[in-house]
């Protein structure tokens, strides 16, 4: 019987399991008799991937069915620094899944958008998750965050997404925000038009922002980068989306 | 031709209008059902909306047959003269009155009935069609509804032309339009709690607590929902424009019969209230037949254009009748009046709940700032959407007041013209607005049943000109109450008068200001406690639903059904368990005014009660369509759209909204048109039984 590996993102973790990855992804968010529920993101890692770190031959010997035939829906490995010990190269699809427990594949592709014209809105999930702004495009900022960091602060590897902001990316003294979906809209603005004048290339708009997202306000896709690599897995338009999963569109609320 | 053979002519017209919905609604059974899975999810809204119909007749059956009783002895008690003296009894009068009574009440469950069984029939065929195209659905869901809209008009007119026929006299026909009008009462306010029960506690337990979209099949109160729809918006407002319809009529054969100086001349104005009807009655066959939607045309203006239509070749019939019968004109500038003043009444309500306009654009906005500004916005829309409607009824009273009169005809019997001739095209306003809860039903089949994305698109769009259709009647509905309560005020004073008691009700005598205060408070306490049963009930549904939910955790993963019929059951006994209070007051509160205070008192209770309840209804109708308008023009992406702050916030205000438009607000119409019957009715008995007054 087929066993997965998935690395959870919300919370961050390591999970070997028996359900293929629609199942993981409704029985993550809407729960089991333990009644948990909430969004969920996760990859899906090669079930080969070792790592001294992770003891994933114990994990797969206990993932085995119940006694009443039902499938074993999962075996924590790890909760702990699990991103930073993972092989990017192991990530398969990214997951993505609504409230309510429906789920959406995310490809990878190999053309990162750069986009360093413009302001940008980085929502941070693992291993932290402030929301910041940059005037710095994916690439660089993650060079800055983590390959070769400028500021103190810096994290061994990190998933981000990032989001709309509309007008405000290319003015954000005047350009209209009256129609996105963030609170405290004078700090965004405030802290948008601090990395367009001042020296910071990067400002923390919201300390601890939930890491839930709205799926709506993704502008292009998610990122996950260590010191090796970066890796992009984009979003569908949410036309295409709308066509071709119309249960996520309608559940994530597109 | 002679003015009886109008009332023939009346009851072929209602024969024809029935014999067309019949046709439609077989035409209707006809288009395909669709999928086993769509048929599936239909059945569920179908057993649901009969086991509450059921339920619901039950028990007005029994009601029915009570108040038939006491009507039957009450009205056989027979004081010859007003101050009192010997007491006879007529024991065939009272037995007429009873058996017209219970024929109204009879004639509406019937129309109610009738369209119901359609509605549940033409959803799942609507969502099939949308398969296919958008004109081919609208044409079933429209259809649907002018089986509603036909049958109603069909049943009320030979109602009243069989019962005028076989009586001779109309104030026979008001115990036929208080029959009507209890079953209304019962039928709106029951209904109107079991929509908001349900609605609530599908969207607060499952869009709000568990994040699951509208019409998903995993939400157990989701077939309650959809059963709301169809009880309160088919069988609820079916009931409540029939009540009105023939209520309008009633008041003004009883004034006609009055107003005539000859046995001749009574006869036609206690008939031209039956021809209007006949004139409407075509006017809408027309109409109906020429609304259309081709392949790529919003459905909206179709409904908005069959209305106009339809006024303006009723308009035409109009004068083509008073023309070639020398009628009075006077009949025909009031009757216009009334027909223009309830299209403008109802288009300037959809102004003040269209997301087109200033007023839902401007709480969507202000809902940035939370909750209670987005409530504080739409409740001061909701007081100024009042203006525009009660400026038309005063206008419409005045023109068809001074147009009768000016043509040497009675200026309340010109009232009483204009609120019959707004109600005339009821076949082709009913129509319009039954399509909505179709429609509604068909995209949550389509949800349900998980069929394609665009025929979710399709069934959207014809879902929004439905809430467009939905508004538009209200408006015109508390339009045609008013004019049609000022019309049965005035028969009420006929009534007493005819008992030889001069009613005189001024500010100056203190029964009459006691009186006025009554009423005045009645529409308020009847509103609260609508809408305490709303919640009251909301409450329990609530709590199943998160017990459902807690208990089967399969419920969300998809794989456990849920108890709908649970669900169902809750809101039909919650919603007819909590119609007793209301009910009484309605009829007991005007009885008790009247026997006690006089009958001057009962009439400033009236007045009281038809001042507060116009504005109490607008107020209410107009504020909830705002807020949920606001709501959703949020969620097409404006002000951070959904999940947002502002959605947040809108959500909270729509919740506020949604037992004020659809409980309490449109009850309102009924409540004051039951009580003004009740007064009519009973007037001969207060004018010589009553405590104080004289």
């Amino acid at each position: 019987m087929a066993i997965y590996l998935y690395l959870s993102l919300l919370p961050e973790a390591l999970i070997a399991s028996m359900l293929s990855p629609e199942e993981f992804g409704a029985y993550y968010a809407v729960g089991s008799v333990k009644k948990s529920r909430g969004q969920a993101m996760f990859f899906e890692v090669d079930p080969d991937f070792r790592h001294p770190y992770f003891r994933v031959e114990d994990a797969y010997a206990r993932c085995v069915p119940h006694e009443d035939g039902s499938l074993k829906a999962s075996v924590y490995i790890s909760v702990y620094r699990v991103l930073e010990h993972m092989d990017f190269d192991a990530l398969r699809h990214l997951y993505l899944t609504t409230m309510d427990g429906r789920t959406l594949e995310l490809s990878p592709s190999n053309e990162i958008p750069n986009g360093n014209e413009q302001l940008h809105l980085y929502q941070e999930i693992v291993p932290v998750s402030p929301l910041v702004v940059s005037r710095l495009g994916p690439i660089a900022f993650v060079d800055t965050i983590v390959r070769n960091p400028v500021p103190l602060i810096s994290v061994p590897a990190l998933v981000f997404t990032e989001l709309q902001l509309g007008d405000l990316a290319d003015d954000p003294e005047m350009g209209l925000m009256e129609n996105l979906p963030y609170s405290n809209q004078d700090h965004l603005r405030q802290c948008l038009t601090d990395v367009k004048t001042k020296y910071a290339a990067t400002k923390m708009v919201d300390r601890v922002s939930t890491p839930n997202v709205q799926y709506r306000t993704i502008k292009n896709g998610f990122f996950v980068g260590n010191k090796k690599q970066l890796r992009y897995f984009p979003m569908p338009s949410p036309e295409e989306i709308r066509t071709t999963n119309y249960r996520w569109f309608r559940s994530a609320n597109m | 031709m002679n003015y009886i053979n109008w009332i023939y002519v009346a009851i072929a017209s209602g024969i024809i209008s029935i014999g067309v919905a019949l046709s439609l609604y077989f035409w209707v059974i006809k288009q395909d059902p669709g999928t086993e899975r769509a048929q599936e999810v239909a059945s569920w809204i179908k057993e649901g909306s009969n086991a509450y119909l059921v339920k619901l007749y039950r028990s007005l059956g029994i009601l029915a047959a009570l108040i038939g009783l006491v009507i039957a002895v009450v009205f056989s008690i027979q004081p010859e003269t007003a101050s009192g003296g010997a007491v006879t009894m007529h024991f065939g009068e009272g037995l007429t009155m009873a058996l017209a009574f219970i024929a109204g009440a009879f004639s509406s469950a019937v129309a109610g009935y009738l369209g119901m069984r359609v509605a549940v029939e033409a959803n799942v065929r609507t969502a099939t069609a949308a398969n296919f195209s958008l004109a081919k659905a609208f044409k079933v869901s429209f259809n649907g509804g002018a089986v509603l809209g036909l049958a109603m008009v069909g049943m009320a007119i030979i109602g009243m032309s069989a019962i005028l026929l076989w009586t001779g006299t109309p104030e026979a026909v008001l115990g036929f339009s208080f029959g009507a009008s209890i079953l209304a009462l019962l039928a709106k306010a029951g209904g109107g709690i079991y929509t908001k029960t349900a609605d609530i506690a599908a969207d607060l337990v499952g869009k709000i607590e568990v994040g699951i979209p509208e019409d998903d099949p995993r939400n157990p109160a989701v077939v309650a929902d959809n059963v709301g729809d169809n009880v309160g918006d088919v069988a609820g407002m079916g009931a409540d424009i029939f009540d009105s319809y023939v209520a309008s009529a009633v008041a003004v054969m009883v004034l006609g019969a009055s107003i005539g100086l000859t046995q001749a001349e009574q006869l036609k104005f206690t008939v031209i209230p039956l021809i209007l009807c006949v004139l409407g009655i075509f006017a809408s066959l027309l109409g109906i037949a020429l609304v259309r939607v081709k392949e790529g045309q919003k459905p909206g203006p179709a409904l908005n254009r069959g209305t106009i239509i339809t006024t303006i070749i009723f308009a035409i019939f109009l004068f083509i009748f008073v023309y070639f019968t020398n009628v009075n004109p006077g009949v025909f500038w009031a009757a216009l009046t009334g027909l223009i003043a309830g299209v403008i009444i109802g288009f300037t309500s959809d102004y003040f709940t269209n997301d087109n306009f200033k007023p839902v654009k401007e709480t969507a906005r202000v809902s940035t700032s939370g909750a209670a500004i987005n409530i504080i916005t739409g409740f001061s829309y909701g007081l100024m959407s009042i203006v525009p409607s009660v400026v038309g009824i005063a206008a419409t009273t005045l023109i068809s007041y001074y147009a009768a009169e000016a043509f040497g005809l009675s200026g309340v019997y010109g009232i009483g013209i204009s609120a019959v001739g707004m109600l005339s095209i009821s076949g082709m306003i009913v129509s319009a607005d039954a399509y909505g809860p179709i429609v509604d039903n068909a995209r949550g089949i389509a949800e349900m049943s998980g069929m394609d994305h665009e025929v979710i698109v399709r069934a959207d769009e014809l879902d929004s000109a439905g809430n467009t259709a939905k508004a538009i009647t209200k408006g015109f509905s508390i339009g045609a109450a008013a004019l049609t309560v000022i019309a049965l005020f005035a028969a009420y004073s006929e009534v007493v008068q005819d008992a030889g008691v001069l009613i005189s009700i001024s500010l100056k005598e203190p029964l009459v200001v006691a009186g006025v205060f009554l009423g005045a408070v009645t529409p308020p306490l009847f509103s609260a406690l609508l809408m305490l049963a709303v919640t009251h009930n909301a409450f329990d549904m609530i709590e199943e639903t998160r017990r459902q939910f807690r208990e089967q955790p399969g419920i969300l993963a998809g794989t456990h059904k849920p108890d709908y019929g649970r669900l169902v059951s809750l809101a039909s006994e919650g919603a007819l368990s909590s119609l007793i209070l209301p009910a009484f007051l309605a009829v007991g509160l005007p009885l008790l005014v009247g026997f006690v205070l006089g009958p001057n008192a009962l009439g400033g209770f009236l007045g009281g009660a038809i001042f507060t309840g116009v504005i109490f209804a607008l107020l209410m109708s107009n504020a909830g369509g705002l807020w949920d308008n606001a709501k959703k023009y949020i969620e097409t992406g404006k002000f951070g759209g959904p999940g947002s702050d502002a959605h947040k916030a809108a959500v909270v205000g729509d919740t506020v909204g949604d037992p004020f438009k659809d409980t309490a607000g449109p009850s309102i119409n009924t409540l004051i048109t039951v009580m003004s019957l009740v007064a009519s009715l009973f007037a001969p008995l207060i004018a010589v039984f009553h405590l104080f007054g004289f």
